[in-house]
């Protein structure tokens, strides 16, 4: 079952990543929007490396696969175009954000928070470890997700109009951690099929979603 | 017999390193690309030997799982180094990390040859070069995209080139799963298939090809 599931997100990543390309890279578009299209790559790569361990091997390895990396790379691009390239633009640094920059901070606590439940549960052995790395980058994205979500806009309706899209980030970070979640605490497979479900929902929105905003930006 | 490693990256650098006085300055930092990348799958091979024996001669999750990181970080370091010291331009960048992909996946296919030449075959051949080598080219191509921001754009480059680098290893990973399994020629036409649209992505880019005007 497990296998389907993975193809299920292999497919719906590579359809996001092939619109991705043909909507943003055939013209010049904006670099944050380049980078977010190669975080959904990223994620199909990971998720197509996991795939075919199934496949081939039959079973994922015990602690670190390469598979993980999908997820935190895909969030390291997410993570990278919202503070290389967005932030700038949104937060002057002045203390008139200082409220927002703190509630922000709820994300990466909630993410922290959910990995003591699985340190708690698993103990500390390599899988916790390494779904703590990779939780990390799950943090520092879900940080700036949540801050461009609720900031005030001062950039001429450059962060409302991607609104939906940090949200829907917001969504996908919390469902990659429900997915380790439910594997650790040994939930029922239909666990795994729902929170599959609507991950492949949201990698196949993501990209439709982000043009819907991106085009509020040039009109 | 002497290591049959050594031998083989003795024979190809000297023969490529003397060609270097003669070359012009553009595809003479090219070549030394070409050498660094050699010695880089050298520095691996040995570096691969003491991580197979740490995990019990498990040759499958080794090739999966760990040297696909220990390659393409050792390989990122020479395009790291040209960025910092000579030119973080794509334009250069770019066709040198190939160079060092290139190289390194020369000595690799030479190394796997003297290993297994009773049982290598012309198609052996033709799949060791256009997959090998198009693998180790194209990642450390990624890599190199992303540490050309190393002085124009800092906080991309450290996020992005990690997450560039994860790419990577991933696609590697991909490759050398499926060359050892039951679909391996999936595994070689992967590299072609990916090759082509990168390289017209370049192309449209404007990443000029090799040994043509860099000013």
């Amino acid at each position: 079952m497990y296998l389907y599931l993975s193809l299920a997100l292999t497919v719906s990543a590579g359809i996001g990543f092939g619109y991705g390309l043909y909507r943003f890279f055939r013209d010049k578009s904006a670099l944050y929007v380049q980078m977010i299209v190669f975080g959904v790559g990223c994620a199909m790569l990971g998720r197509l490396f996991t795939t075919l361990l199934y496949l081939v091997n039959g079973e994922l390895n015990d602690g670190f696969n390469v598979g993980m990396l999908g997820i935190i790379g895909s969030f390291l691009f997410f993570f990278s175009a919202n503070y290389g390239q967005m932030d700038s633009i949104v937060d002057d640094g002045s203390t008139k954000f200082r409220k927002t920059r703190i509630i922000a901070l709820a994300a990466p606590v909630t993410v922290a928070a959910i990995w003591c439940v699985i340190a708690a549960t698993s103990g500390i052995n390599a899988l916790s470890i390494w779904v703590g790395i990779e939780m990390l980058f799950v943090a520092l994205a879900s940080y700036f997700h949540l801050k461009h979500l609720i900031i005030e806009d001062v950039s001429f309706g450059l962060i409302r109009a991607i609104r939906s899209y940090n949200l829907l980030s917001l969504v996908y970070a919390l469902l990659c951690i429900s997915e380790v979640l439910v594997d650790v605490l040994n939930l029922p497979a239909a666990f795994s099929v729902i929170v599959c479900v609507l991950e492949c929902a949201v990698l196949l929105a993501f990209i439709p979603v982000l043009e819907r905003g991106v085009k509020k930006w040039t009109t | 017999m002497d290591n049959l490693t050594y031998v083989a990256f003795i024979a190809v650098t000297v023969s490529l390193a003397l060609m270097l006085p003669l070359m012009e300055k553009k595809l003479r930092r090219l070549v030394v690309f070409m050498i660094t990348g050699i010695f880089s799958c050298l520095f691996v091979s040995e570096l691969n030997n003491i991580l197979l024996e740490a995990f019990r001669n498990d040759m499958f999750f080794v090739t999966t799982t760990i040297t696909p990181v220990t390659e393409e970080i050792v390989k990122m370091i020479p395009i790291l180094f040209l960025a910092i010291v000579v030119s973080d331009e794509r334009r250069i960048v770019i066709p040198n990390a190939f160079a060092v992909g290139v190289g390194f996946a020369l000595l690799e296919n030479v190394v796997i040859l003297t290993q297994n030449v009773e049982n290598v075959t012309i198609l052996w051949a033709l799949v060791r070069g256009f997959g090998s080598g198009l693998v180790h080219g194209i990642c450390t191509v990624m890599v190199g995209w992303g540490i050309s921001y190393i002085k124009k754009r800092r906080k991309f480059f450290y996020c992005g080139t990690f997450a560039l680098l994860s790419a990577a290893i991933i696609y590697h990973a991909i490759y050398n799963l499926l060359v050892q399994s039951e679909y391996q020629y999936v595994g070689i036409v992967l590299p072609i298939m990916t090759y082509i649209p990168i390289i017209c992505f370049l192309r449209k880019k404007g990443v000029k090809a090799i040994g043509t005007s860099e000013s």
